[in-house]
Parts: structure tokens; sequence; C-alpha cells
């Protein structure tokens, strides 16, 4: 039933959509004897926003922090297209455009808005030690292009009058906003996005809905964890549900609204 | 080859009995900073100034310095003086770990330059000799010179861990001493008051120091500088440990008052300082978690 | 899209507290390189040690600022950088002008090495590891006594630029160095590099998703540091004229962090001056009782802490009062 809408990359006419997906076979995660995880197979196709959802516990935080590397999985492989990220630490896969925002705000407070969006970019650039001390023009070009690719990233999203500001001074549903703007700066391949929407009040998840629609491109894989159910149900192309570490069900947002499972398990546990 | 052997018999023993016997005021001193580590994450680097200030104390209260009283007396005495001290650190502390506790260290450093300054204000920087009353016998087991200063080192040492342990692992403040070590908020969450076992556990950890001070002075002479120093091999008995388990900081004390008489021997007792250091990183990078710590799963 | 933006980095204005800030800061740099015109012979003296010390204080605060750790140690590399001048004058008869730069890279490379086997764990083993490292430094350098001159130590006389007056070098190389040091240190806090360290202090975890491994952030800040606690050692060597064991105990290691703190962890000039000054005019003016300079620092640093932990709250309490009211 649910296994047979996962549809495997394959079955996509060839050349409808050539940029690569991201995939995870027989993906498994033990903590001790605990199964969090029971080998799952996954796709997260390019130019669609894919949801992941599930009630609390049934494994979309550890199937994220084995997509993003913070876990090592015991079991299964993940490619991004042909090339395997197993092994692979979150600075290496950041490095072939894998990047994340956090549930938590996870801005330094010592940096401006803009220098923290800039984090984003830093893997793109390589001005050496001796620009980092000494006043050169490589450097100077450097922050200067990092600086317009944080301004671009704030602009999307609407933040670019807090550019100069320190993060403390923001509201937290802001500074939520400015961690997704440092996920997006720069340019990533894949983009996974725990629980965007978390701590934000109904017009930024409003502004948030608008810029990751906005967002959403042809090459860029874009998995989104997530509670609101109506911000994924209106922007996911594809939602994932998990429970006790297994998908339940897989497909367009019509489709798992009406699954007997999905309502059995969300209708079950949203009356608990 | 009899040569090695011969050198085996008469040198070796006697240094690993020598060692342990030493390694025990290293676990001492390391037990102390464990304490205060497991339940404030503070690793608190006035621990040697404030043992040697009490080894001081008991030398001003016995010689006539300060007072002129008997030797029970004066250890008694000085025992008060310095978990007066212990409290007031930690109240001066407390505050501070809760936002920072690298801050809340380098505020420990600063006591220890207030008790050492004062150390150096009431005795001056000369060197004094205490000795402590044991009884003065040598015997000799197969071979190795067994003194009364050995066998009161050894049994001070073993009273004083084994009851610590045990108020550790049956009384109601040590349970909860353990609760707040593995989870400060949690225990917190249930009821548990944290100040007063943070008091216990710097009490006790400064009550150990003294201990260690006092019996590691008449191997030694005491001056300012003697006890702190003699602190830096706690702090490696620690590191060996783990720095967060009471077991591992005992077997730390014990191989590093081995490993240090053998350097000293064997090698050149002009580098000791640089050997401890050795071992310090030696130790982080063989076994980070402590000696006693499970080879854990990694998630990376 | 971002083609739409032309450079909205030009438009940023810089602060005008920034400004003043950075006038006063020009000020006091001129003030001081006017100063020998005005006073004379020991404050010359005694000045010129301050602004070496402040370059060391600045050494210690780019650990704890960019690294969130603490170095009883740094002694050690101080020394390395006093040492190599005071050696390589002896032994080659080369001035600060080849030495410095050799100073400085045996420093980093020292701070690295130092700081690999403590990559992976947390900031209190480097507290303690450099304590063990500043516990060993005076034992190590009375053991190589052919080289370092054992307790008697060594001279530093040879000029950076020949034919002017020593006294006055001695004043002006320290002065060079800490206000280069505190502009690198300016340019450094802009930099790629230096985001990406205060971002590994504060979220390892999201500076490793961005492509910043914290293992590098760990022994990049510690090579800075150290060479800049190297640099430190080197002019301090030169304004003082010899180096010697007792200039580099555990206690100099000690100090050296007392001043940060006491400086608040500033990475400005004159923050690090403070910090500088501090350790330099404390000594001099207690120097008919030696046992108050630990109490001194002891309560100063303990000064500091407390009044930057209460203070703020302290005032946040009455502005809230105030509102009220």
């Amino acid at each position: 039933m649910s296994l047979a809408s996962i549809a495997p990359a394959s079955v996509t006419p060839a050349g409808t959509n050539p940029a690569p997906a991201l995939t995870g076979q027989g993906v498994a995660l033990a903590f001790g004897g605990i199964k969090v995880l029971q080998g799952l197979d996954v796709t997260f196709r390019a130019g669609e926003i894919t949801g992941l959802i599930g009630p609390n516990g049934a494994g979309k935080t550890s199937l994220f922090n084995c997509l993003t590397g913070a876990y090592r999985p015991t079991g299964g492989t993940i490619h991004y297209g042909t090339a395997p990220l197993d092994g692979l630490s979150p600075a290496e896969r950041a490095r072939k455009g894998i990047v994340r925002s956090f549930q938590t705000v996870a801005l330094c407070p010592d940096l401006t808005v803009a220098e923290n969006v800039m984090m984003g970019l830093a893997r793109d650039y390589r001005a050496g030690w001796a620009s980092a001390f000494l006043p050169l023009a490589r450097g100077r070009r450097e922050r200067a292009a990092m600086m317009d690719g944080a301004m671009a990233a704030l602009t999307t999203l609407g933040l670019e009058r807090t550019a100069s500001a320190y993060p403390g001074a923001l509201p937290p549903g802001t500074q939520r906003l400015v961690e997704i703007a440092r996920a997006i700066a720069g340019k990533p391949s894949v983009l996974l996005l725990d629980e965007p929407a978390a701590g934000l009040n109904t017009a930024e998840t409003r502004e948030l809905t608008r810029a990751l629609r906005r967002l959403a491109a042809p090459d860029l894989v874009m998995v989104v964890v997530e509670h609101d159910m109506d911000l994924v149900m209106s922007i996911c192309d594809r939602i994932t549900v998990l429970n006790f570490g297994t998908i339940v069900a897989s497909g367009a947002p019509d489709a798992i609204r009406r699954d007997p499972d999905v309502q059995r398990i969300y209708l079950g546990t949203e009356d608990d | 080859m009899n040569a090695v052997l011969d050198s085996l018999a008469f040198d070796l023993f006697p240094l690993v009995w020598s060692g342990i016997v030493t390694g025990c005021l290293y676990a001492l001193g390391a037990l102390g900073l464990v304490m205060i580590f497991k339940c404030s994450r503070v690793v608190n680097f006035s621990h040697g100034n404030v043992a040697g200030f009490a080894a001081f104390l008991v030398y001003g209260f016995t010689s006539g310095l300060l007072l002129a009283v008997s030797w029970g007396v004066a250890v008694l005495l000085a025992a008060v003086f310095i978990v007066a001290i212990a409290f007031l650190t930690y109240a001066l502390i407390s505050p501070l770990i809760q936002t920072s506790d690298l801050t809340a260290t380098i505020a420990t450093l600063g006591v220890g330059l207030i008790v050492q300054g004062a150390t150096l204000l009431l005795f001056g920087a000369d060197i004094v000799s205490l000795d402590l009353p044991v009884p003065r016998f040598a015997t000799s087991v197969l071979g190795l010179r067994i003194t009364g200063y050995d066998l009161t080192v050894l049994s001070v040492a073993v009273v004083t861990i084994g009851a610590l342990f045990l108020v550790i692992d049956f009384t109601k403040l040590g349970i909860a001493f353990r609760a707040i070590s593995s989870n400060a908020f949690a225990a917190e969450v249930c009821g548990l008051n944290l100040a007063r076992v943070q008091v216990f556990a710097w009490s006790v950890a400064a009550g150990l120091g003294v201990i260690g001070a006092l019996l590691i002075v008449p191997t030694t002479f005491l001056s300012a500088t003697t006890v702190a120093a003699f602190m830096l091999q706690a702090f490696a008995a620690a590191v060996i440990g783990g720095f967060a388990s009471l077991p591992g900081s005992l077997i730390g004390g014990i191989l590093i008052g081995i490993l240090m008489n053998l350097f000293t021997f064997y090698v050149s007792p002009e580098y000791a300082s640089t050997f401890l250091l050795v071992v310090i990183l030696a130790a982080l990078n063989v076994f980070p978690n402590g000696i006693l710590a499970p080879v854990r799963g990694s998630r990376v | 899209m971002s083609d739409a933006l032309a450079s909205p980095a030009a438009a940023l204005p810089v602060p005008p507290g920034r400004v003043l800030a950075r006038g006063a800061t020009v000020l006091l740099v001129m003030g001081l390189a006017a100063l020998p015109f005005a006073v004379q012979g020991s404050w010359i003296y005694a000045l010129g040690i301050t602004f070496a010390n402040a370059v060391a204080v600045l050494s210690v605060s780019v650990l704890v600022r960019y690294g969130g750790e603490v170095s009883i140690g740094h002694g050690f590399f101080a020394a390395v950088g006093a040492y190599t001048v005071a050696i390589m004058e002896q032994r080659l008869g080369v001035s600060l002008l080849v030495s410095l730069p050799v100073g400085v890279a045996l420093g980093v490379v020292s701070g690295i090495a130092f700081a690999w086997p403590s990559r992976n764990i947390s900031g209190i083993y480097l507290a303690v590891s450099t304590m063990a490292l500043a516990l060993a430094l005076p034992e190590l350098i009375n053991n190589a006594a052919s080289f370092t001159g054992g307790y008697q130590g060594l001279y530093v006389a040879e000029p950076l630029v020949p034919g002017l007056s020593m006294s006055l070098q001695r004043y002006y190389v320290p002065l060079a160095a800490l206000v280069l040091v505190a502009l690198a240190l300016g340019q450094f806090r802009r930099s790629r590099q230096g985001m990406a360290m205060l971002l590994v202090r504060t979220h390892p975890a999201a500076a490793d998703a961005f492509g910043t491994p914290r293992v590098w952030a760990r022994v990049a800040v510690m090579g800075i540091s150290c060479g800049v606690a190297a640099l430190a050692g080197c002019v301090l060597a030169f304004a003082s004229s010899t180096v010697s064991p007792s200039g580099f105990t555990l206690w100099t290691s000690i100090f050296f962090l007392v001043g940060s703190v006491v400086s608040v962890y500033g990475l400005s000039l004159p923050r690090a001056l403070v910090g500088g000054a501090f350790l330099t005019l404390v000594p001099q003016l207690l120097s008919a009782s030696g046992a108050w300079i630990p109490v001194m620092y002891g309560v100063a640093l303990l000064a500091v802490i407390l009044a930057g932990h209460f203070l703020p709250r302290l005032s946040a309490r009455i502005r809230r009062q105030g509102g009220t009211a």
C-alpha cells in the first residue's frame, strides 16, 4: 500500500528532472538497543518541496540528522545524485551544498545579522590568512561579495532592514527567519529545514511560506520537517509520513490527507 | 641479566611501593577536584593554594607563630578555616556558574591568588618544616622497607576514600550528589537542593585537600609553593580519570604516583613537570573520557 | 536576483560611536608617541614593558573571545618568542628584524602543536594542560642552560635601528607592536575566518553545518593566540633587555590572564593598555611588599568578574523600576 507510493527515481521519465535527488536506502539508526529508524528508503527530488511529518518520536529528527551527517546511521546508505555521502561530516556535506537550518536559534550574538548570514556563504570563499589580518584588496573584495550574497538572502525574506542589527535585538520570530536566510544564502543544492515555523507568529509564518515557495527551484532539493500542518500542506509538493521509524505513507498532500493510516495516526495523537 | 633482575628487586618494587603511597595523596587531591567539577562544572584552581594554606595554618598553630596548641587541635582549627574558605569561594562563584563555567573557573584563580598572597603575608616566603605525629618505625617485608609514614598515609587514605565512597553511595546527601552530577537540571526540577549538595562537595573537597597537604608535607618541606605544585599531580590524576569519575581519579592518582617515581629514578628528576605535561597530553589522546570510560559508539 | 541589489555593503553606515572611539584611539596613540619628549627615564622603560605586556594580554583575550578557552600557560609561548630573540642574537648576532618573524612563527607552530591533543575535548582540559605547560617551562629553560643561559638568562642588546637611542627603541618598538597587533585584530574581526571562529564558539553545530569544522577553529585560534603571545615575548625581551626563567613562571601566565580579565577581554588598544598597565604598574607601586601583588591581582580579578556579572543585572533592574515608577 504505502510503500507502492514511494516512486523510485527511475520511474520518473528521463529528461523531465535532470537535477540530482537526495536518496536514502535502508537508512537505519539505533541508540543502544532502541531502533529509531528501521531501514528507510527515501527519495527527495529536486524541484520539489518534501514535507517530513509524523508524531513526536516518529524519527523525523533522527532521519534529518542522518541526512545532515550529525548522526552516523547504523545501516543503509545516503546518496546525493550518484555521490555517496556516508561518513562525511556536516562540514564536508555543507561544502557539497547540503545545508540545514536549526530548530533552536543558532545565530552568533557577537556577529551582526548580515555577518551571521554571510557565514552561510563562507564555504565558497578562499581568501587566505594574510587577508584575514592585513587590509588587502582580496579580503575586502571577499567581504563585499559575501555581504552582497547575504543582503540578497535577507531581501528574499524581507529582512534587509535588520542587516546591521545584532540578533539579540530582534524578536525570536525574526531570528528564525535570519536563520533561514543563512541557510539559503549559499545557494544550496539541498536545503533541509528543521521546523522552520517553530516560534513564528501568524504573520511571520505567512512571510516564511511565501519565501519558501519563492525559493523552490528546479535544481533544489528541499526537505521540511514541520509540525504546522497548514504550512506543510500549503507548500509541499510531496509529503512523507513517519511513525515508529518506518514510512507510513508518501505522496502528494491531497493523497496524504485522505490516507486512512495517516488519519489514524494523526487524529489519534491529536486527540491525546 | 642478573644485574637487571637485581635492579628490579632493589629498585623497582620499592619505587612502585612508594609510588602507591604518594599516589594515594595525589588521589586525595584529585578526588576533591573531581567532586567540585562533577557538581559545579568548575575546575577549582585554588585547590592547591587553599590546601597549602591549611598546612601553613597547622604549622602556625603548633609552632607558636599564631598559637601554640596541640597538633590535633591545630588540625581541627585549620579544617574549620579551610571549610570556611571553601564556603566563601562557593558563595562567590555559584552565581557565576549559571552564566559561564569558564568565568567561574577563572574566578577560582582569583581566590587562589588571594590565598597565595595571604600565605605569603602571614608566613613569608621561607621554607619551614612541618612534621606529622606518626609512629616512627621501619620494617622490612620481602626486601621492601615499609615505614610508619607509609602505613599512616595508606591507612588514612583508605579510611578517607572508603568513607567518602560510602557517603556517596548510601547517604541521602551522597545520592543527591550523584543525581546532581549526572543531570543538575533534572535533579533540581525533582526538588533536590542544588546549593546544599554543592556546599557539601566543596567542603568535602577542601577537607580532602587538607588531609592530602598534611600528609605530603613530611616528604618534602613546606613553602608557599610546594603544595600548589603538588596539586599538578592531582590535576594529572583527575585528567587520567576523565575529570568526572571518582574511582577513575583514584586509579589516576596511584598511576601518577608510580609513573612519577619510575620516571624520576630511571630517566631524570629534572624534567618531572615536563613528564607530567606529557602524561596529561597522552592521557587526553588515549582515553579522552577517562581511563574507566567505556568505549562508546561514535555519534560523530 | 542579487544583481538587482547594487552592492548594499557600501550602503551600510559606520555607527557614529565607533567613529568617535576610533578618533580617541588615534589621539591616544599620538599622545603615547609624543610622551618620550615629555617624561624621562624610568617611566619610559616601564611604559615600554607596559606595551609589551598589553600585547601579551591581547593574546589571552583573543583566545577567550574567539575560542571561548582559557589558558594559564601563555607565558610558555611568550617565552618561545623571548628566547628566540635572545638566542638568535647571541648565536647569530641578528637583531629583532630577523628574530621577531622567526619567534612569531615558532609561537604559532608550538601553539598548534599544543592545541592538537585537546582538539576534541572541552575547554577545561586546555586550561589544565596549559597549567602543566607553564609549570614545565622553568625546568625546560634551566635544563637547556647552554642555549638559554639557565638561571642567569641572556641579554638582548642588539638595536633594531642602529644609531638610534636604545632607550627610545625600547619604548617605540613595543608601542609599534601593540598598535599593529590591535589593528590586525580589528581586521581579523571582519574576516571570514574571524567570523567563523565566533560562530564556532557560540554554536559549533551550526558552524559545522555551514562548512567550518570545530577542530579547525580550536586549533587555528590557538595558533593565532600563541603567535601573538610569542610576538609579545619578542618585544618584552627587547624592551626589558634581558630574558631569564624567573620572568616566565606559572605566575607570569596567570598574570597575563589577570590582565586579560581586567581589560574585560578587550581586543582594542585602549583596553589592552589597561591590562598591560595593570600588570606593569601595580607591581611597581607595590614593590615595597611583594606579597600584596597576588592579593591585589586576585581581588581585581574577582572584582571585575563579579562586576561583569552583577552590574548588567543591577542596571536592568534599576531601569525596570524606573520604568514602572
